[in-house]
């Protein structure tokens, strides 16, 4: 045991000096200290000398929050001191570190106990506070880090190869909303762990696009498209009976040579392709970074097992993003921890994080801190290797000795809380721009923007960002519905989409220009609409309809439009509609009907005066009837109008049937596809309104932009925060009638006699008459105040008007106004005053008796005067 | 009101007549000229009016099978006929007439509408057929008893029922009382009948109509019973095997044989039958759950071949189809270029071109339905061997199962043979002590006589026996030929009415082209 100490306290002074180093040397690469040949002094000297050369322009940035921004007084006091149990915490600590060093002494020192705002050490695990917010969005890891990305704005570490020398605590972090690495790891790992995952801060190394949260080496995950998830068809195996297929009569010979050619081919095409892609991502590999490995950066792990993860991923809490433990970015470990204990990396870190195991009851690969954890020893490994451990053993014994009954002190943060306001409103200021590869993000909160804009994505064509090739804004709230709108720059097409509940139905909208009679689609939600109307495509000269679930089974309708035809009439201000030049129209089968009565297309070419009828097939045939009208008035030789000649219908019918040859049938039909043909045009006139209609709509709704607010939202709604306040208003105003209901009108009278004694009847009497009297008084006095204002008035206007008369003649014009505005005025307050004496000579007897009425009911006095009632 | 036909002459209901009343109510202005020119048929005409006629007697009507609408009333008619043949008949209105039975219309299943207001009818019945019934006039007639309501309670569909001018329309509680028995209706007389007069009739009778309704139920119960034990022994004779559930067999053995029942009486036979019989039936039921198994894998089968034929003929059709589609778009667009063509060698070439598509869509679709007779020409083939294998394992089976039975006959001959003998023997020896009913004792007077008594019963036990089994295997193996006939012969007629299709679009497309052609020609 002694030798151990005597060895441990010289490794300290090793450790001493060699921290005195450090000062100097801040650039120690981390791994290049693995394939370090042994240097001479003069070497080191050497080396020194250059480095001291180099000088490193730290930027003179203030640590995060300056200490004026906030009044350290008014934290609790766990913030301002430690307790005993954290001091004794902080002593196995730097016992911890002193062994550490000794034992790794070419590690740099560990993040143990940085300073909180208030210049007072604290240990990491006790900055964790496990808090579950009452946020359901909060409660699932991705959500609850997006939050944290969010919601905190990065600041860059004051030295990016050191972890810092103060850690705030979350609350502090909250309310600034900013924060370094360490703050944003704290607050996600604090909230994770509340939601019950089993979650890490770690502090390690990270790339440089990690660190300075550059993500304009990524690909936007909204860019990123779905990879639609070909479900393979479930093999029917061959029925009993199926037919044999019929004998292949080709080549089999040069059906091979024709797939090796094709192969070539392919072959070919993927290598050039490959080319194109290794080509790109030269141009778009970042610069090598001179300190790819040394920067410090620190990130959080979530082990599998519970909440149901199936496998250990890391987040970065910049981004929110997860990724795989065998990602590029990370380099490498030094420690984690959690809110009950500190674990040091003993894994080498050469090849990243990718070779690291996480299991932490592996006392081979993580030196713990404190013993007696959750983190049960794996029993297996544990057998094992108990017997080549056993120095290591050795080593801990003293310490574990020390720690078996010590456990983490709980945390010394505030509960972690966001009001629902900031919650909402998220990021700081409610906005954030994130920038990708050849993609930008902008967020804002809801209700920030007055037309409801809550995200926008624009993609570029080129690293640079100069070029957009589309822009992408998602809404929300809007009265219109409107919730994306996908704007394409380089083909010029803008495609709005719609929540359910547009007052059109209105689905999607995509469209190059806002003008009619252009190209457009407009999809709906069919079952919102009467007429069953799924999709409306428009070119300049044609418009196609969908329809789904009618009754008359009209599925399809296509019109072709010919030119505008130019009106003469000075009649402009009537619609010119254009003229139809072919309609058609598709119907799904009606299973009442039998087939040869079922039209299946119906196509009405007006200028030929032709209809075309293709009815549905039968279930066994593979042809269909058809019939073909000609619409002619023909006048035959006696001046006589033609009716119907047989050549007039051209019919061919799979089964021929006799009631259908007959001129009668056949004109009675032409008869109904005649009025047919004018409802169809009708139709399609109204639904070029309707077009016109939408148009006009959209273009109102873009102008207003009205946000609607759910009735639970009490507070932006303003309807209800007006009944809120008139209820108050309401509430208020009863209150003061109370008060006033409560006055004591015998006080005054009451206080001239004695206290504490009883009234007799005569005192009695006397309080009340004397109390009518005053009253009555009072009364009088008004009466004669208001009086005496009114003559006052009367006597002042009356000098005036006499004034006025005097010297009508010399008058100029602007005092004769202001006579006269003075006249009226005048007449005005007379007229009012004596209004007010009326009233009050009305009322004055009626609140004379209202308070005798009082007075008789007043309980000190009600036992006196009842008898003479 | 009445009309007696001696005051006026009655006319007759000749063809001369009803052409001019469909003439008259044919088709209107332009139409019209159209309509004569070429002569309407009567089995077109859907609608006939036939009021004020003074018709005596319905005729000739036969013709009209279309009708929907058939208006008969203002005539002096006394007996409903002659409509057996309007069978699509909805409405019918036969009044102000004489009629004085509801007679002649158990045909018209699709009639509505019925109206035989002013009439001399008495009592309502044979409408049973009128299932779809909803209008039902029968005004000013002389129905004096209230019990023809509850005739009308099965018509379901029934919602308006008029009746006044009826001796039971002057009793007080006339309305109540069908109020009350015909709930589901709507309007009597003409006005509607409202909830509070339901509510209130209902409860006045509710007694009685409970009762009437217990009835009903009970006589619908018997039905459904019935049916279902109908559809149960349908079931059981697709599978060959009905009445063998059961000691049917084995009663019907015992049913004509007089000596066999004679003969129970012997001492001992009387276990000896009792253990025959269970042996017995335990067989039939064996054979029976075979026959129910077997019938399983057969529909097994012939659904299979059945769906994989569907499933072969609906891809050969779908090709067909898309081959005609692709022509008719071709054929549009080369008929507006052979319109517009003007140069007249050109439009020959184009002629000559469209033509050959023709030739070629032809030999398109021929070739198809080729492929699709030879592929199921041997499906076909194979479902025959399989069904005919399936049937011929399914006969030997039962055959074995039969043997067993005449085995167990043959055995139960030779048992009482044997104690017939004793008995004989005793009788013989007067050592017999048990009462024997005197025709059984006639029996046995000597041992040929009672031999040959056994051996009546054993003969008609095996033929029955023997009967059974050949019924089984003559009506499967005759639905198996039957079945496979039908098959056979449907795919004749399928290829047959395919290949008559296709000819008959390829004349019409021809025939296009011809007229094109001569037109040209003219032009």
């Amino acid at each position: 045991m002694e030798v151990l100490k005597e060895k441990v306290e010289e490794e300290e002074e090793a450790e001493r000096e060699e921290a005195a180093e450090r000062g100097e040397k801040v650039m120690r690469p981390v791994e290049m200290r693995r394939e370090e040949p042994p240097m001479t002094q003069e070497m080191l000297r050497d080396l020194e000398k250059k480095l001291s050369e180099i000088e490193i322009v730290i930027p003179e940035q203030p640590s995060i929050i300056t200490r004026d921004t906030f009044d350290i007084s008014k934290l609790p006091l766990s913030y301002q001191s430690n307790t005993l149990k954290e001091e004794h915490l902080l002593q196995v600590a730097d016992n911890f570190a002193r062994q550490y060093s000794h034992l790794c002494p070419d590690r740099v020192p560990l993040f143990l106990h940085p300073l909180n705002e208030c210049e007072v050490p604290k240990f990491v695990s006790t900055t964790i506070r496990p808090t579950l917010m009452p946020y359901p969005e909060l409660y699932n890891w991705d959500s609850c880090a997006q939050f944290v990305s969010d919601f905190l704005s990065m600041v860059p570490l004051p030295d990016p190869l050191q972890p810092p020398s103060h850690l705030y605590s979350s609350t502090t972090v909250l309310k600034h909303q900013k924060g370094n690495c360490f703050d944003f790891s704290t607050l996600l790992c604090s909230l994770l762990i509340g939601a019950g995952y089993d979650a890490y801060c770690i502090n390690g190394y990270g790339s440089r696009d990690l660190c300075q949260m550059d993500l304009t080496r990524d690909v936007c995950p909204l860019t990123m498209k779905h990879k639609e998830v070909v479900q393979e068809e479930e093999k029917v195996p061959p029925k009993k009976y199926a037919i044999k297929p019929p004998r292949d009569l080709s080549s089999r010979f040069e059906q091979e040579q024709e797939m090796k050619k094709q192969q070539e081919i392919k072959a070919e095409e993927e290598k050039r392709r490959k080319e194109e892609e290794q080509r790109l991502l030269e141009v778009e590999k970042a610069k090598i970074d001179p300190l790819h490995g040394l920067r410090v950066h620190a990130w959080v792990l979530v082990l599998s097992g519970k909440r149901e993860v199936p496998e250990s991923f890391f987040i970065d809490p910049f981004t929110g993003r997860s990724y795989s433990t065998q990602h590029d970015h990370f380099l490498g470990i030094e420690s984690l921890w959690n809110h009950k204990n500190y674990w040091v990396n003993m894994q080498d870190c050469w090849n990243g994080c990718k070779d690291l195991v996480f299991d932490l009851g592996d006392p081979v690969r993580w030196e713990y801190l404190l013993l007696g954890t959750d983190k049960a020893h794996l029993s297996m490994a544990e057998d094992e290797e108990d017997g080549m451990n056993d120095d290591e053993d050795v080593e801990n014994l003293g310490k574990e000795d020390e720690d078996k009954s010590f456990d983490m002190p709980s945390s010394w943060v505030e509960k972690i809380e966001v009001s629902p306001e900031v919650f909402e409103t998220r990021c700081p200021n409610g906005k954030k721009v994130i920038q990708y590869k050849r993609a930008k993000l902008e967020k804002w909160a809801p209700y920030l923007n007055s037309n409801g804009l809550v995200c926008r994505l624009t993609t570029y064509e080129d690293l640079e960002c100069t070029k957009t090739l589309e822009i992408k804004e998602w809404y929300q709230n809007r009265e219109d519905m409107l919730e994306l709108k996908h704007i394409n720059k380089s083909t010029g097409l803008n495609i709005d989409y719609f929540k359910p509940g547009h007052p059109q139905a209105l689905r999607v909208h995509s469209y190059k220009s806002m003008q009619p009679e252009m190209d457009r689609v407009m999809e709906f939600y069919e079952t919102a609409r009467v007429d069953g109307l799924i999709k409306r495509e428009e070119t300049p000269k044609t418009m196609t309809e969908y329809y789904q679930g009618r009754t008359d089974f009209l599925s399809y309708r296509h019109v072709d439009f010919g030119e505008r035809v130019k009106k003469l009439a000075l009649n402009s201000a009537e619609s010119n509609p254009r003229p139809m030049v072919k309609i058609t129209e598709r119907f799904s089968r009606n299973p009442e009907k039998p087939a040869d009565e079922d039209v299946a297309e119906r196509v009405f070419l007006i200028l030929e005066e032709r209809i075309r009828l293709r009815y549905h097939c039968w279930d066994d045939r593979i042809t269909a009837s058809k019939r073909e009208f000609l619409r002619r008035t023909e006048v035959d030789s006696k001046g006589n109008k033609i009716i119907m000649t047989p050549d007039m219908c051209i019919s061919f019918e799979v089964e021929p049937m006799e009631h259908t040859k007959k001129l009668l049938y056949q004109y009675e039909a032409m008869m109904k596809l005649k009025n047919e043909e004018k409802l169809s045009r009708h139709q399609a006139w109204e639904s070029e309104l309707e077009v016109l209609e939408i148009l006009k709509l959209r273009e109102e709704e873009e102008e207003v932009h009205t946000l609607t607010i759910s009735i639970y939202d009490a507070k932006r709604n303003e309807k209800s925060k007006e009944y809120r306040e008139a209820m108050e208003r309401v509430m208020h105003e009863e209150h003061l009638r109370q008060v006033e209901a409560q006055l004591d009108y015998l006080a005054p009278f009451l206080a001239q006699l004695p206290p504490g004694e009883k009234l007799t009847r005569w005192q009695a009497m006397r309080v009340k008459d004397e109390c009518l009297s005053d009253f009555k008084q009072r009364l009088i006095d008004k009466a004669n105040l208001i009086q005496a204002r009114f003559e006052k008035e009367t006597q002042e206007l009356q000098k005036k008007q006499q004034w006025y008369q005097e010297n009508q003649v010399t008058l100029t014009a602007e005092v004769e106004d202001w006579y006269l505005s003075y006249c009226s005025q005048a007449m005005f307050r007379i007229r009012i005053l004596e209004q007010r004496l009326h009233r009050h000579k009305e009322l004055a007897p009626l609140k004379y008796l209202a308070l005798e009425e009082k007075l008789h009911k007043d309980p000190r006095l009600v036992e006196f005067l009842k008898v003479f009632v | 009101m009445q009309r007696l036909y001696d005051s006026v002459e009655p006319r007759v209901m000749d063809e001369h007549m009803l052409k001019l009343a469909v003439e008259e109510q044919g088709p209107q202005e332009e139409a019209g000229p159209l309509a004569r020119q070429e002569g309407i048929l009567f089995k077109d005409v859907l609608s006939l009016r036939l009021d004020f006629q003074n018709i005596l007697h319905i005729d000739s009507l036969w013709q009209f099978e279309n009708l929907r609408k058939l208006q008969l009333d203002n005539n002096i008619i006394e007996k409903i006929e002659g409509l057996e043949h309007l069978v699509h008949l909805v409405w019918l209105d036969l009044s102000f007439n004489n009629i004085e039975a509801i007679e002649g219309l158990d045909t018209l299943v699709n009639l509505e509408d019925l109206s035989l207001f002013n009439n001399r009818i008495s009592k309502i019945d044979s409408l049973d057929a009128l299932v779809k019934l909803q209008v039902l006039s029968l005004g000013n007639n002389q129905i004096g008893n209230m019990m023809n309501i509850i005739y009308l309670r099965r018509f379901k569909a029934l919602r308006t029922l008029s009746l006044s001018g009826n001796p039971i329309a002057e009793s007080e509680d006339y309305k109540m009382f069908i109020c009350a028995y015909l709930p589901d209706l709507g309007y009597l007389d003409f006005r509607r009948i409202d909830d509070h007069m339901k509510d209130l009739a209902r409860s006045k009778h509710q007694y009685s109509i409970d009762g009437l309704k217990q009835q009903e139920y009970l006589t619908q119960a018997r039905l459904d019973d019935e049916r279902a034990r109908q559809e149960e022994l349908k079931k059981h004779k697709v599978a060959f095997v009905e009445h063998l559930n059961g000691s049917f067999l084995f009663d019907s053995m015992y049913a004509e044989d007089v000596e066999g029942n004679k003969l129970a009486y012997l001492p001992g036979v009387g276990e000896l039958l009792q253990a025959y019989k269970d042996k017995f039936v335990i067989i039939c039921l064996n054979i029976f759950e075979y026959g129910l198994k077997e019938q399983e894998k057969r529909k097994l089968e012939l659904d299979t071949f059945n769906e994989c034929i569907q499933e072969a003929i609906q891809e050969n059709q779908e090709q067909g189809k898309r081959r005609i589609a692709k022509f008719e778009e071709k054929h549009l667009l080369s008929l507006n270029a052979i319109r517009e063509q003007s140069n007249l060698t050109n439009i020959e070439i184009k002629i000559v071109e469209y033509g050959e598509d023709i030739t070629e869509l032809f030999n398109v679709l021929m070739t198809l339905e080729m492929h699709l007779v030879e592929q199921l020409e041997e499906t076909i083939n194979m479902f025959e061997r399989n069904i005919t294998d399936l049937v011929a394992l399914f006969i030997e089976n039962v055959q074995s199962l039969m043997a067993q039975c005449r085995d167990l006959e043959n055995h139960h001959h030779e048992k009482l043979l044997e104690i017939s003998i004793n008995t004989l023997e005793r009788i013989v020896k007067g050592e017999l002590n048990e009462d024997l009913p005197d025709d059984v004792r006639a029996l046995f007077v000597d041992k040929d006589t009672i031999v040959n008594a056994v051996g009546a019963s054993h003969d008609i036990h095996l033929l029955k026996i023997d009967n059974r089994e050949d019924e089984l295997v003559t009506r499967t193996n005759s639905w198996c030929t039957h079945l496979v006939d039908t098959i056979h012969k449907d795919e004749i007629m399928r290829n047959r009415r395919r290949v008559k299709e296709i000819n008959q679009y390829i004349d019409h497309m021809q025939n296009e082209l011809d007229n094109l052609e001569c037109s040209d020609v003219i032009d």
